[in-house]
């Protein structure tokens, strides 16, 4: 929803209906966070471990990466738009970032990191809307362009230099501050600068506009194809930030790293209820839908679930939220 | 949703092997870099087996080669309290965070088969690949005489595989009379086998020896081999000894292969592992013994029927 959900009593004479719209619209409006609510609870009565301090930090520790995918991912399905190369851009800018920090120092090693991630999004921006091209075959083209271009430029190995990456960068990795990771502070500091910009700006409301109606939006003003393409910079910016954070944690550039993280980050963007059509979603339920994920896999190690059956699992998860958000639409 | 999401729980639920745990029993954690790898199947296999018979629990988590997912994995089982740790580390390097989580638990944490870097690494068993790649060097050239050598060795990452290739080529230079003509890295799978020895075949049709890093790569070999019609013209080298490889030197099609189990790894790291709560400190790496299985006795190796 796009900041237009509120129900209008004008329509609904009997108001005992319009009540028991309002509480069915409720629950499906939190619908995520009562799904990850619910994996929590189960988890808790089942493994005595789950609720504990050192799982506490696990998961926090293990959504962090994703849920910085998972924002800029959120940009380009409002706005319309889909990015399948983001797990490469997180494996590509780790490497970058590895490699440039290696030769000179960490500042230009974290900045070459996110702008590479940046120039792969510009690019796919630029081939979505000048080319034309279906935002599912430009970014799975760009998504094995750039696989393939982070194994030639490490020669398929690690970038982890000759004493290793610089202490300063791998603390980073490691360290707390008030007893948080680092890791953790990143996509917190990102989620308040980016769910600002999107929900809280003329920006973010034309990106809306965008994804919603994009003829519309071009009529009464807006440079679509400009909006559309920063979103997909934005996208390609924070995936390579989530690149070099990925980085910092394993001590290493890794050019096999961030496979399958866009099916991920998709998926938590869809678990949080954004649209597919585009024009609508909301920032912090991406994070919930991120949670979801990890808090999935988090609990089903825990339950010691085979891993055979954990895919079936989250296949489940993911087709059942898609079917909720169905039922919401028809019920609604 | 909710409904769903209960039921399937509900089916994980059902998945579970076993009920929490006793007191007295050892519960350790398998963290393996791939549910889908053959080889990691039968070193979960070994596992499994030896830890029943000592009455332990396992709780397995599953990486699919992903570096970050076998961390966080490790960092699962650590929450977990588990008595040990037995991984197979992906990546020498990054998987420094989940020795470092395990050694801050005071968890032993063992590797199998592939090592890491960290210092907090409790043991490691592994193979000698050196050494492996020199036997398997000594016997192509007893075996072929002369002649033109092709290499197809593993992942240009992995140390497991550059250390059998150095080992191979440093055998090679007592034998002048074997000549190396080609030499590639590659994934270890069956179609790059077949797509490396066509090429062999296609530039050096009188090819002698063809060195695979592995039984897959080999195997794949073997097809391109068969397809040109040589089979018996040409010498292949395996490694790993899984029972395709071993059929396929039992029909001819591949001349040897090391059989280095999985299942016995397995075996050995519980051991290993059962010999650390016991207090056995090994300094050093401990290897596990390789065996080269030829036509004479492949079948020896074959894993038995299961009822």
């Amino acid at each position: 929803m796009s900041g237009h959900d509120d129900i209008d009593p004008g329509t609904q004479p009997a108001s005992a209906i319009a009540g028991r719209r309002l509480g069915l619209r409720l629950v499906f409006e939190q619908m995520p966070l009562l799904a990850l609510v619910t994996v929590c609870l189960v988890t808790a009565l089942i493994s005595d471990r789950f609720l504990s301090g050192v799982n506490f930090t696990n998961i926090l520790l293990q959504a962090s990466v994703m849920c910085i995918v998972a924002i800029g991912m959120t940009y380009v399905i409002i706005v319309g738009g889909f990015d399948l190369s983001v797990g490469s851009v997180v494996a590509m800018s780790g490497c970058v970032a590895a490699w440039v920090m290696v030769e000179t120092n960490v500042v230009f090693g974290v900045v070459a990191g996110v702008g590479v991630g940046a120039a792969i999004g510009f690019g796919n921006g630029m081939v979505v809307t000048r080319l034309k091209v279906s935002p599912f075959i430009a970014t799975l083209g760009t998504m094995v362009i750039v696989r393939g271009a982070a194994l030639l430029i490490t020669d398929g190995r690690p970038i982890v230099g000759e004493d290793g990456l610089p202490d300063v960068f791998l603390a980073f990795g490691r360290e707390r501050l008030l007893g948080v990771h680092y890791l953790v502070w990143l996509p917190l500091i990102l989620f308040g600068v980016f769910g600002w910009l999107l929900h809280g700006t003329a920006y973010g409301n034309r990106i809306f506009a965008t994804g919603g109606n994009r003829e519309a939006a071009f009529l009464s003003g807006i440079e679509v194809d400009r909006v559309t393409t920063s979103a997909y910079t934005w996208c390609g910016a924070l995936a390579g930030a989530a690149g070099v954070a990925l980085a910092s944690r394993l001590q290493s550039g890794q050019p096999t790293a961030g496979e399958f993280y866009e099916l991920t980050a998709i998926a938590a963007v869809v678990l949080g209820g954004a649209s597919l059509q585009g024009g609508e979603g909301k920032l912090y339920k991406t994070v919930i839908g991120v949670f979801i994920m990890v808090v999935l896999a988090n609990s089903l190690n825990l339950l010691n679930v085979h891993s055979y059956w954990q895919r079936v699992a989250v296949g489940l998860v993911i087709i059942a939220a898609a079917a909720a958000d169905r039922f919401k639409a028809r019920r609604l | 949703m909710r409904k769903l999401l209960t039921a399937m729980l509900g089916l994980a639920m059902l998945a579970i092997a076993t009920p929490p745990a006793q007191a007295e029993k050892k519960v350790i954690g398998l963290a393996l870099a791939s549910d889908t790898n053959p080889f990691y199947i039968l070193m979960r296999k070994g596992v499994m087996m030896r830890a029943k018979e000592l009455g332990w629990q396992v709780r397995v988590v599953n990486a699919g080669e992903d570096v970050a997912k076998q961390v966080n994995g490790v960092m699962d089982l650590v929450a977990q309290k588990v008595d040990g740790i037995l991984i197979s580390p992906i990546d020498a390097v990054a998987t420094g965070a989940a020795f470092e989580a395990a050694y801050k638990a005071k968890i032993p944490i063992i590797s199998i088969a592939r090592g890491a870097k960290s210092k907090y690494q409790t043991l490691f068993v592994a193979m000698d690949s050196v050494a492996i790649g020199r036997d398997i060097a000594a016997w192509a050239a007893k075996a072929a005489g002369k002649g033109k050598v092709a290499m197809i060795a593993g992942p240009a990452g992995a140390n497991v595989f550059q250390d059998l290739a150095k080992g191979f080529k440093r055998e090679l230079t007592k034998h002048p009379s074997l000549k190396i003509v080609y030499e590639h890295t590659a994934p270890l799978t069956r179609e790059k086998g077949l797509k490396h020895a066509e090429d062999v075949l296609v530039a050096h049709p009188d090819i002698r020896v063809i060195y695979a890093a592995n039984d897959e790569l080999a195997m794949g070999a073997a097809q391109a081999v068969a397809a040109a019609g040589k089979t018996g013209k040409v010498i292949i080298t395996g490694l790993n000894g899984v029972p395709p490889a071993l059929k396929a030197i039992m029909a001819g099609r591949m001349s040897m292969t090391v059989v280095v189990s999985p299942v016995a790894w397995g075996r050995l790291g519980v051991d290993i592992m059962d010999g650390y709560f016991k207090g056995k400190r090994p300094k050093q790496k401990v290897f596990i013994k390789p065996i080269i299985a030829t036509k004479a006795n492949a079948a020896k190796y074959l894993p038995p029927k299961k009822k």
